[in-house]
């Protein structure tokens, strides 16, 4: 009933839907090796300009992303500020004792456009992709995993059961808040320990009621016999198709441009 | 092996205590039960009666203090065979929303058959077959949370059901429900039954939802305190309004006109089919 | 002032302009007197939980007005005042328990209002009586160990202590056993003897409304599908029909002569007289 969350899924037909989730998480991969392994400003740009593009194409609204990254902007601010300021160098501009040097400035800015890179990269991914899917995929890449005692179903079932779970939490912890304001808890009150007390209000019936939770779900899983076993059902969904292959030999092309730029 | 038994759940002498800090509640005395393949069970009781227990000894998720649970002949303690107790003995709990563990419903029907370590084909022909049992096809690909709270429950008899057990147990799994959902629910149980030869166990506190058990158990303080059909059991009223429960008026009813000197099917499940039968006589 | 509650041309929209835009209520007519007990009954999304919230202010109206004890819920600045007025007790109010004792727990809601200790105490002790529950004995108890029937008189003592003129209970009978429910019915009941407060009891179960309510609400899809006192229900065909399985027994036996083209012949009002009104058709159709 609530306002579209950052990074959940939006339902559609493009491309970037259709692709395989393997594609999607390994091309992500590639983005991180990509942007961290490189300084070249711009190669980022480029690779910024690249995203944007591949938003645009999944359909998804430019406007839904731009109101995702405000929820992140002090967070980018403040990296390229202390960039700017903290690093020694050339002084373009005094502020009081701290100066901002040249190198803070371009280094502030590599760093800002790699934090965007990744940021929108994950959100794309998540946006386009059901959660079954990605955890199918995941699964799936990390089976190799489990050769070296790394009990790899465990995790997946664990983000699984996370994607199931945290709509009802939000659900949950919605009518929490509403039953303690109609008790009169305040959440925006001038004084800070009242709303903390308001928090805590909602935080420890939420808590009470997910170890609650955890327990009745653990007898479910007992007794429907969870061992951990592959989840062969869930990977059914997984084909690759032509197009998935195209993009991953563009992206290791793009990657190892990187590397050699860099 | 003489004693034991094929076909059939026997609880030879069940005593269960849960041990505390400082002190030791006895949640069920020396119960000796036997239920055979193909019955439709109804487990009746106040909270506190020892009944959830109950339902947890039958598939292992607890073991009893002293006595035996033996499923098909299979002992609940045995931990070779713990796995396949849980294959033929099936649970569904209480809260619709805590024993869906899967983001999707397919998956969360899937999940059992997965654990059985079938073949992704055979898989996949059981979630077909569970779905349309319950009439949720429609709900195949949709979001455990989008599902009202009756549409949950049938996911979870889905889920269940696609293990292809041979009991069913299921405890208090209307108390949560409206109405409408909780005969929905219980017209699946009397098909799953008929039809499919499933036994089912159903555990209530309410003496409505039990109408359609051939045998009815009625516990009190941890000891089986009467037995016998619905009717039967109904009958006596003083021995019920003992332990604070009230009988499903359709009983009393039954059992006013039966005093006159009519004889009242046992089929008659409803107020409206006893309104009907009286005014055809 | 005898409208407590005083509803006009109420509609609301979840999500106005968005994909996800939907329409909780529509076009609702409403008034009720002080003292009176309002059964809201309905199914799965009919808008009834919606409903509650627009009466203590937790929602505003997309069109039409809401006035409970006179004041405009759209107001905002009044809100704080609704709160007082209106006691909204949600499903499971058991479930929003959070403080490590009773007496915090009950007192958090006065404690809220600015309220001197003295006073604070003086409404816990009395809340938890209406509940049934002996403060003196109980006040210093974790309220974790207790059974849920417990708990939630205990969490329903906690919109009590708030002395709410209107006390609206979502769901109050579900997920308890019969002597939590018969419990339950007795702290209702007591609140309806005392004349002068109003309760909104919202439930899915006609049963357990048709036994304690003054008027009856039955909401579909948002729309008010009938409002009206019990009598006037009992004499309506059409509703009665779609619901007759979820009316208490002896009801569903009248429904079901009615049905049938019986005329009864005497007044039933319990199941004792049903049953005997059974036999004395029995015994006649045997006579012809």
């Amino acid at each position: 009933m609530n306002d579209i969350k950052l990074g959940q899924y939006v339902h559609g037909y493009s491309l970037i839907h259709l692709l395989d989730p393997r594609t999607k998480i390994i091309c992500c991969t590639f983005i991180v090796i990509s942007i961290l392994s490189n300084h070249n400003f711009w190669y980022l740009l480029a690779y910024l300009g690249l995203i944007l593009a591949a938003i645009k194409y999944s359909g998804i609204p430019y406007k839904s992303i731009w109101r995702s990254m405000r929820g992140i902007r002090y967070l980018l601010l403040i990296t390229f500020l202390f960039q700017a300021v903290l690093t020694p160098g050339e002084g373009l501009i005094q502020l009081g004792a701290l100066s901002v040097t040249r190198e803070g400035l371009s280094i502030g800015l590599i760093n800002l456009l790699r934090l965007v890179i990744l940021f929108l990269g994950s959100i794309l991914l998540l946006m386009t992709t059901t959660p079954m899917k990605l955890s199918a995929g995941l699964e799936y890449l990390l089976l190799p995993l489990n050769k070296i005692k790394i009990p790899v179903q465990h995790f997946t079932t664990i983000i699984s059961i996370s994607f199931r779970f945290i709509p009802t939490l939000v659900e949950e912890s919605i009518i929490i808040k509403d039953a303690q304001r109609s008790r009169g808890a305040s959440f925006d009150s001038p004084k800070i320990f009242s709303n903390i007390k308001s928090y805590l209000a909602i935080l420890i019936p939420l808590l009470a009621s997910s170890m609650l939770r955890a327990e009745e779900l653990a007898e479910a899983m007992d007794s429907r016999c969870y061992g951990g076993n592959p989840n062969q059902y869930r990977m059914q969904s997984l084909k690759y198709r032509r197009v998935d292959i195209y993009l991953i030999i563009f992206m290791t092309m793009v990657l190892f441009m990187g590397l050699f730029l860099g | 092996m003489s004693g034991r038994a094929e076909n059939m759940i026997q609880l030879i002498d069940v005593s269960k205590e849960y041990k505390m800090a400082d002190s030791c509640r006895v949640a069920l005395q020396h119960i000796n039960l036997t239920i055979s393949e193909g019955e439709y069970i109804g487990i009746l009781g106040l909270n506190q009666s020892g009944k959830s227990t109950l339902a947890r000894l039958l598939n292992g998720l607890l073991k009893p203090t002293t006595g035996q649970v033996l499923i098909n002949g299979m002992a609940t303690d045995s931990p070779q065979e713990i796995r396949q107790i849980r294959q033929l003995l099936g649970m569904v709990f209480q809260n619709p929303d805590n024993q869906l563990i899967c983001p999707v419903v397919e998956e969360e029907i899937a999940f059992g058959p997965e654990n059985l370590g079938l073949p992704p084909e055979e898989v996949n022909k059981r979630v077909d077959w569970a779905l349309e049992l319950v009439g949720m096809q429609e709900m195949r690909y949709h979001a455990p949370h989008l599902l009202s709270g009756g549409q949950k429950q049938k996911v979870a008899l889905a889920s269940v059901l696609a293990m292809q057990p041979r009991y069913l147990v299921l405890d208090e799994p209307t108390s949560m429900l409206d109405p409408l959902s909780r005969r929905e629910i219980l017209e699946h149980l009397c098909r799953i039954n008929q039809e499919n030869h499933i036994t089912i166990i159903l555990i209530s506190h309410h003496p409505e939802d039990l109408l359609d058990a051939k045998r009815l158990i009625l516990l009190h303080e941890g000891s089986i305190y009467m037995q016998g059909t619905p009717k039967e059991v109904f009958k006596d009223m003083e021995k019920l309004k003992a332990i604070g429960l009230k009988r499903p008026g359709l009983y009393q009813l039954i059992q006013q006109v039966e005093e006159e000197g009519y004889r009242i099917d046992d089929n008659i499940k409803t107020i409206p089919q006893l309104v009907e039968m009286i005014c055809r006589i | 002032m005898s409208n407590i509650i005083d509803i006009k041309d109420l509609s609301y929209v979840y999500l106005p302009g968005t994909p996800y835009e939907q329409q909780a209520l529509k076009d609702i007519n409403m008034v009720l007197n002080q003292g009176e007990l309002l059964g809201l009954f309905g199914g799965n999304g009919s808008g009834k939980s919606t409903l509650a919230k627009l009466l203590n202010g937790l929602l505003y109206p997309s069109r039409g007005k809401v006035r409970v004890c006179g004041i405009d819920t759209s107001i905002k600045e009044l809100r704080n005042e609704l709160w007082k007025k209106v006691g909204l007790v949600f499903q499971y109010p058991e479930q929003q328990i959070f403080e490590a004792n009773i007496y915090d727990e009950v007192a958090y809601g006065p404690r809220n209002l600015g309220l001197k200790e003295a006073e604070v105490k003086s409404r816990v002790y009395q809340a938890l009586e209406k509940v049934g529950l002996l403060p003196e004995t109980l006040v210093n108890l974790s309220p974790v160990k207790l059974s849920g029937g417990v708990r939630r008189r205990i969490a329903i003592a906690g919109v009590l202590a708030l002395e709410p003129e209107i006390l609206i209970l979502d769901e109050p009978m579900a997920g308890l056993d019969p002597l939590g429910q018969e419990l339950m019915l007795d702290i209702i009941k007591k609140r309806q003897e005392m004349g002068t407060q109003s309760t909104i009891i919202i439930s899915h179960n006609l049963k357990d409304i048709i036994a304690l309510a003054d008027k009856i609400a039955i909401l579909e899809k948002g729309s008010l599908l009938f409002y009206g006192e019990v009598a006037e229900l009992l004499e309506n065909i059409d509703i009665l029909s779609r619901f007759h399985l979820e009316l208490p027994d002896y009801l569903q036996v009248v429904y079901a002569l009615k049905a049938r083209g019986k005329r009864t012949n005497r007044d039933i009002s319990n199941l004792d007289e049903a049953g005997l009104e059974l036999i004395q058709i029995i015994s006649s159709q045997k006579g012809n």
